[in-house]
């Protein structure tokens, strides 16, 4: 067994959630063809944020702070005109939360 | 009534978090009435008024539209009556009913915060869902939603840019 499902992993969506989560990712492909490209990143963080919000309730301990790190990362009207070296950093900064979560997730950390 | 309307103008804002407090059927009738006064060319009437306060189709609309970051607790959606613009000979270039968008959506959120109420526009949501979700007749379009509330504590910050031009260098007197 590996370690992710050492702990047991339950679902932490309901369908009303998965549905919402959905239409938004495809409209959000729609309205992008229109958008200025700098809401590109803006709507995928929101995708994950909203993501993020809906799994929390149900999640295990473990996740919990990944997801509220994922929430917090990044505000919901931040573009990298307003910023754009300190964007890039906070988005790096969350990539970087991902990758830990992974790492000690999947027993990376471990010798093979 | 001039440093009122002025004082309105500059205090207006987006309001992009709202409580779940329901907006009133005499304030949204408010805000309908003085969508009648804005400025639109022509006095064709070519734009539709929707409004939606019923909280499952306020989810769906919410769903198709990407840029709704606020929860409304009701909803104008400002549509343009296509097939009445081609009736008339515009051509679907013209920019005229967009511009007249423009003016109503202004006149609502000015209205919206006159009567106390926190609003914003969205015009990040697909055109071809809402017009379903909303079952709209053929021709008529979607093109903005006014998202409205009651405005909560704690709201996500404005949307800020680094660098633009100053105010002043984007305005011309007389010739350039």
């Amino acid at each position: 067994m590996t370690p992710e499902t050492e702990e047991k992993s339950g679902r932490v969506l309901d369908e009303g959630d998965g549905v919402e989560l959905l239409a938004y990712l495809v409209t959000a492909a729609r309205t992008q063809l229109d958008e200025a490209a700098e809401y590109a990143p803006m709507r995928l963080l929101t995708a994950a944020r909203r993501l993020a919000e809906m799994a929390e309730p149900n999640a295990s301990a473990r996740l919990r702070p990944l997801l509220r790190d994922i929430r917090q990362g990044c505000s919901e009207t931040a573009v990298q005109a307003g910023d754009p070296a300190g964007y890039v950093e906070r988005l790096d900064a969350l990539c970087r939360t991902v990758a830990e979560y992974l790492v000690r997730s999947l027993g990376l950390d471990r010798s093979p | 009534m001039t440093d009122a309307v002025l004082q309105a103008i500059r205090t207006r804002r987006v309001v992009r978090a709202l409580t779940d407090a329901p907006v009133g059927h005499d304030q949204l009738r408010t805000l309908l009435d003085s969508a009648r006064y804005a400025p639109h060319a022509g006095n064709r009437r070519l734009h539709r008024y929707v409004v939606v306060t019923r909280p499952s189709l306020l989810r769906a609309v919410r769903m198709v539209s990407p840029g709704m970051l606020q929860r409304p607790a009701a909803a104008i959606v400002v549509c343009v009556d296509w097939a009445q613009v081609h009736s008339y000979g515009f051509s679907t270039a013209n920019p005229g009913p967009y511009i007249d968008v423009g003016t109503a959506a202004a006149t609502l959120l000015l209205a919206a915060h006159s009567t106390g109420l926190g609003a914003g526009p969205v015009t990040s949501f697909s055109r071809a869902a809402l017009a379903t979700i909303l079952n709209l007749p053929t021709g008529v379009r979607p093109e903005l939603i006014i998202c409205l509330g009651h405005a909560a504590a704690g709201q996500p910050p404005a949307v800020r840019r680094r660098g633009g031009p100053r105010w002043d260098d984007l305005i011309q007197w007389e010739r350039g």
